[in-house]
């Protein structure tokens, strides 16, 4: 035993000894030089006017600011193939806002209307001779079956619930989803902050059958949880996807860096028309 | 039908060589065999010993199992035993018949007990052999080495030598002039180990207590090795020591070890049992008693791993031998946040071997192996009555039977047959409630056969050239898919004079088995897939040439090494690609090819009080995968290096004995920086409506080009101490430094979003080098009752 507490005694001054400075320094790094692209983002919603934001993609080393070009036009091909050009019009304030809004550059002026199966097309081109093009579908919207919660069994303030939605997967496969838990009360302000939980799901392994979608206990009594349940394109699943992969490279040494994949040709980005069913529980 | 004419071909090649051999046996008739064993005074082999006759200038080293043949004439000869690290013999014979004769060496030095075996071949042997590329490491000398954590490690050790490169700072990935980690073939007395690593690769399987001797093959391959394009990693556990009871064991920084050895049935057979366990969730569990209530508490996970060893052997009579090898090693991590989930997430190797060796004659023995080896991941969460789990695993049956055969000191002829049975369990998941309302499980399995027949030949030609050749043939089928290959082997050495000689080799490999990974490193939750449908085995080709010098009196071997080596169908997969639980794995597979060449010099001194080496490679390795599978290809398809890719590498190992009781080493490693991929371009990502993610989101990167930016140079040095105190040296004290200079090496860079700390808005970005580990000192105590 004493020993053992000599070695103890002699240990420690040994791990004092183990550097403790800064494993973290900065760095110049020098970057070759880099050509921007376009970038397009747009989410239609049938019943609200179109609109999307176009930016260019930029050196990451360089200013902040987004470079927003203001010599693109945009114009949006209908399912008929009416053309309706969408103006640039940016709200800028939305760069700034902190309440959820989004920012546009182009804006159209009428209400979208879709019915499921409809394609819409995407043309983009600025006076560099740049040119982005996309494509489209407007996909069935799934109905949420029904959503509960359940409370665990501990008392006060660790007394919380967890949230499960279900709905069917339709019989055919390749579907893809995408489901967000909002609180408060379902009016557009809250249901445009963060959500308590966006994940996105596909049916590979559950094809056609049942889908339960659950949280962990994080919800207390009286919250009102709003489910929103997107149906999506599998080009939107997988530009979420190769979005966080190629975020998740930039500082995690395990991970292989991703290239983006969206359905924008002569660009980056995504387009796709937004498919929503929407329930609302409160829990007590 | 490929595998049908291969099989002629290998009947044609196994009656020439058996022609060849009878003949030579006819013009030797006059001679006679001494045969027979070298073992240490402990009852363990000592692979490599060399038995030799000075006059006559002719020896022979001994094998794996200790064991030597050697034709002589008849006649007196004075007979001249050594081995590394124990005392030499000498000893007068007049050979008047075959004889049988059994060596028994005292341990030179005063070396601690538990680390006198070694795998060392003089520098003479390595010298004379056709066989290069190889490393035989000692285990004292990975046990005097510094260590991370005090934590020997033999995978480790291995990096110092050249043509070998980690994955990265501290951790036990082997990536073998140019090739993968998952090129490496690691074998555990002759059974498969899936994954050799510890806690995400930081540490090895390998309990250095429990470790005779490892061999690295990197080139030259004998036919008996098959399976991996890139290395042999061949580990021979220790056999136990056949005269007495005894305890070994040692206490560290991170975990404990203990050893338990001894004869069975009077000195016929031994054991030897080995278990080693970390305790960092025995400190991180009191952490977590102390702040739970805490209004910021948030639990540290539970992580430990250990693995146990046993070996027995057992002598049945003069002619048989058997063995029994088991291993069992697991990493454990659990987590119950506060948030209700349960999280346990374990993996590990499970490992059996049982071994017949027979001899019957002194130059003709079989060994025939049984081998069961599994690799297994298991992840479960729980929540309520809800839980959902993943898992993998892969499990290979095995039985194989290698001849050897020494007709005459002209000829070493070995045969063999083997037959793995592999069972992949490429995916596992299940989800279920307690209410019945969930409940899902899909499986994907998969099975293979592979097989292979493989023969080969040294034949000293003269005392001048020596050559090898050998043939391997192997198949592989999964389902309705199969696959065939010939894969021929073969060297040669020329000896200019007693001090010179030059060496050649040639190599072709098939590899049936792939890892499926997108982590860029060797992860637990890596899973294993068949050669089926699209992805077909993967094919190398190496060949090598160099020189070796004995200098100083014997006392220096330097050693010149140039390869090139090219392979086919090399794996890569897809971006984002689904690699759990999908029963079109096959598709999310790309393919390419792979290039490496390089020069590596090797200068080793073995014996004195001052021993070590110096090794420097200089080695290029390429890549290139073309578009194709709706993808661009890996770097739009141009040709691009791994991240391991690395120009320079110089180690310097020196191991000191000051008295009996204090040996003192350092080790210095300098390499080129690693290569890395870093983000040129980004733009900014708003979601739908409805996801917003706060103030300015994080960017997304964009990387147009694959590994382009090297970080910093890597260099290191380690120091250690060992000092033995008791009566009878039979304890130490080992001393550790990592990094005593203490460099801030790079372990990865990244671009950190600078924000005002008011606002939270970005106002700029910053590149930040990330170092993992500062200098680390640690002391180890070591014992053996």
């Amino acid at each position: 035993m004493k020993f053992i507490s000599n070695l103890t005694v002699l240990a420690l001054p040994l791990l004092a000894l183990a550097g403790c400075g800064k494993l973290q320094n900065d760095i110049d790094v020098p970057l070759p030089t880099y050509a921007s692209e376009l970038v397009v983002e747009c989410y239609l919603e049938p019943g609200k006017v179109p609109s999307l934001a176009v930016t260019t993609s930029v050196p990451y080393l360089s200013s902040v600011i987004p470079q927003v070009p203001t010599d693109v036009t945009v114009t949006l091909t209908m399912p008929n193939g009416t053309l309706v050009p969408l103006a640039f019009s940016p709200n800028y304030k939305a760069l700034t806002d902190t309440t959820g809004e989004k920012f546009h550059s182009h804006i159209g002026r009428d209400p979208l209307v879709a019915r499921p199966g409809d394609v819409f097309k995407l043309d983009v081109r600025d006076t560099k001779g740049r040119h982005a093009t996309s494509t489209t579908t407007y996909l069935a919207p799934i109905a949420i079956d029904s959503v509960e919660y359940k409370f665990n069994d501990k008392s006060g303030s660790e007394r919380k619930a967890y949230f499960l939605t279900n709905f069917r997967d339709p019989a055919a496969p390749g579907d893809y989803y995408r489901l967000q838990l909002h609180k408060g009360d379902p009016i557009p302000k809250n249901l445009r902050k963060g959500p308590e939980s966006d994940i996105s799901l596909e049916d590979r392994l559950l094809n056609g059958q049942n889908f339960t979608v659950g949280t962990s206990y994080r919800f207390n009594a009286n919250d009102t949880v709003t489910a929103t349940l997107y149906h999506t394109e599998y080009a939107m699943f997988r530009f979420r996807q190769s979005v966080r992969d190629a975020r998740n490279a930039n500082g995690n040494p395990f991970a292989q860096p991703s290239a983006i994949y969206g359905n924008v040709q002569g660009g980056v980005g995504i387009f796709g028309v937004l498919s929503a069913t929407r329930v609302t529980k409160v829990i007590r | 039908m490929i595998f049908s004419s291969s099989v002629r071909y290998l009947v044609l090649v196994l009656l020439l060589i058996g022609w060849g051999a009878q003949r030579a046996v006819a013009q030797d008739a006059s001679r006679f065999t001494l045969s027979g064993t070298v073992r240490g005074a402990r009852g363990e082999a000592l692979p490599g010993a060399s038995v030799a006759v000075p006059q006559l200038s002719t020896g022979t080293a001994a094998d794996s199992l200790g064991r030597f043949t050697l034709s002589l004439p008849g006649g007196r000869h004075q007979l001249v035993v050594t081995s590394i690290g124990y005392q030499q013999i000498t000893r007068d014979l007049n050979l008047t018949r075959n004889q049988r004769l059994s060596f028994v060496l005292e341990e030179s030095g005063n070396e601690l007990g538990e680390v006198v075996v070694q795998g060392a071949v003089t520098l003479e042997e390595k010298l004379k052999t056709t066989q290069m590329g190889v490393e035989h490491l000692s285990v004292r000398e990975a046990k005097l080495l510094p260590a991370l954590f005090g934590e020997v490690d033999i995978l480790k050790t291995l990096q110092l030598k050249p043509g070998v490169q980690s994955g990265g700072e501290g951790t036990s990935g082997l990536f073998v002039r140019g090739g993968s980690a998952d090129q490496n073939l690691v074998l555990l007395d002759n059974a498969l180990v899936y994954n050799p690593n510890h806690l995400f690769g930081l540490f090895s399987v390998f309990n250095s207590d429990a470790v005779q001797s490892v061999d690295l093959y990197k080139s030259g391959f004998p036919a008996q090795f098959g399976g991996r394009l890139s290395s042999v990693v061949d580990v021979k556990l220790r056999e136990g020591d056949r005269q007495h009871y005894v305890a070994t064991g040692g206490i560290g920084l991170i975990s404990s070890r203990l050893t338990y050895e001894g004869p069975i049935n009077k000195g016929k057979g031994s054991f030897i049992v080995s278990g080693r366990r970390t305790y960092f969730d025995i400190f991180t569990r009191a952490l977590n008693k102390a702040n739970e209530g805490k209004e910021d508490y948030s639990p540290i996970p539970d992580y430990y791993f250990y693995d146990m060893n046993a070996k027995a052997n057992y002598t049945l009579g003069d002619k048989d031998q058997v063995f029994f090898t088991g291993y069992l090693g697991r990493d454990v991590f659990g987590f119950s946040s506060t948030g209700g989930f349960n999280f346990n997430f374990n993996w590990g190797n499970t490992i059996g071997t049982l071994r017949w060796n027979h001899v019957f004659s002194p130059r003709l023995f079989v060994n025939t192996t049984l081998a069961v080896s599994d690799y297994q991941y298991s992840l479960t969460n729980r929540l309520d009555q809800f839980s959902f789990g993943l898992g993998s695993n892969i499990r290979d049956y095995t039985a194989r039977t290698d001849v050897e055969y020494t007709p005459t000191d002209k000829h070493l002829f070995k045969a063999g047959a083997l037959f793995t049975q592999h069972r992949f369990g490429v995916g596992r998941l299940d989800a279920n409630s307690g209410d019945g309302r969930v409940n899902f499980g899909s499986d994907v399995n998969y099975y293979g056969a592979e097989g292979a027949l493989y023969a080969s030949d040294n034949y000293k030609a003269s005392d001048k050239l020596q050559l090898e050749g050998g043939l391997r043939l192997t198949g592989f089928r999964s389902g309705s898919d199969q696959y065939g290959g010939i894969e021929p082997r073969a060297a040669a050495r020329y000896a200019l004079n007693d001090r010179t000689s030059f060496k050649a080799n040639y190599a072709l490999m098939y590899q049936y088995v792939h890892l499926v990974t997108n982590s860029g490193a060797t992860l637990p939750t890596d899973i294993w897939y068949p050669s089926r449908l699209s992805v077909k085995p993967q094919r190398s080709q190496q060949v090598s040439t160099g020189a070796s010098f004995l200098l100083g009196d014997g006392k220096y071997l330097l050693t010149n090494e140039v390869y090139y080596k090219w392979g086919q169908n090399q794996v890569d997969f897809k971006d984002g690609a689904q690699l759990f639980v999908n029963p079109e794995l096959d598709a999310e597979f790309i393919f390419g090819k792979s290039w490496a060449y390089g020069n590596e010099i090797y200068l080793e001194k073995k014996t004195g009080r001052t021993t070590g080496w110096i090794g420097y490679t200089l080695a290029w390795s390429w890549r290139n995968f073309q578009p194709q599978r709706g993808t661009t290809g890996i770097n739009n398809g141009e040709d691009f290096h791994p991240g391991y890719d690395r120009r320079h590498n110089l180690t310097v190992v020196v191991l000191h004995q000051l008295n009996a009781r204090i040996n003192l080493t350092a080790s210095f490693v300098y390499t080129s920086g690693n290569l890395t991929t870093l983000p040129l371009g980004r733009f900014g990502v708003q979601d739908i409506p409805g996801s917003s993610v706060g103030i300015d989101p994080r960017p997304v990167p964009i990387y147009p080009n694959r590994n382009s930016y090297q970080l910093i140079p890597y260099h290191r040095l380690d120091l250690g101490v060992v000092y033995k105190i008791g009566a009878r040296l039979n304890q130490d004290l080992t001393l550790s430094i990592y990094n005593a200079y203490n460099r801030r090496n790079a372990y990865f860079v990244f671009f950190e979003t600078v924000r005002d700390k008011a606002s939270g808005r970005t106002t700029g970005f910053a590149a930040k080098q990330v170092s993992l580990f500062p200098v680390i000192p640690s002391l180890t105590y070591n014992f053996r009752f």
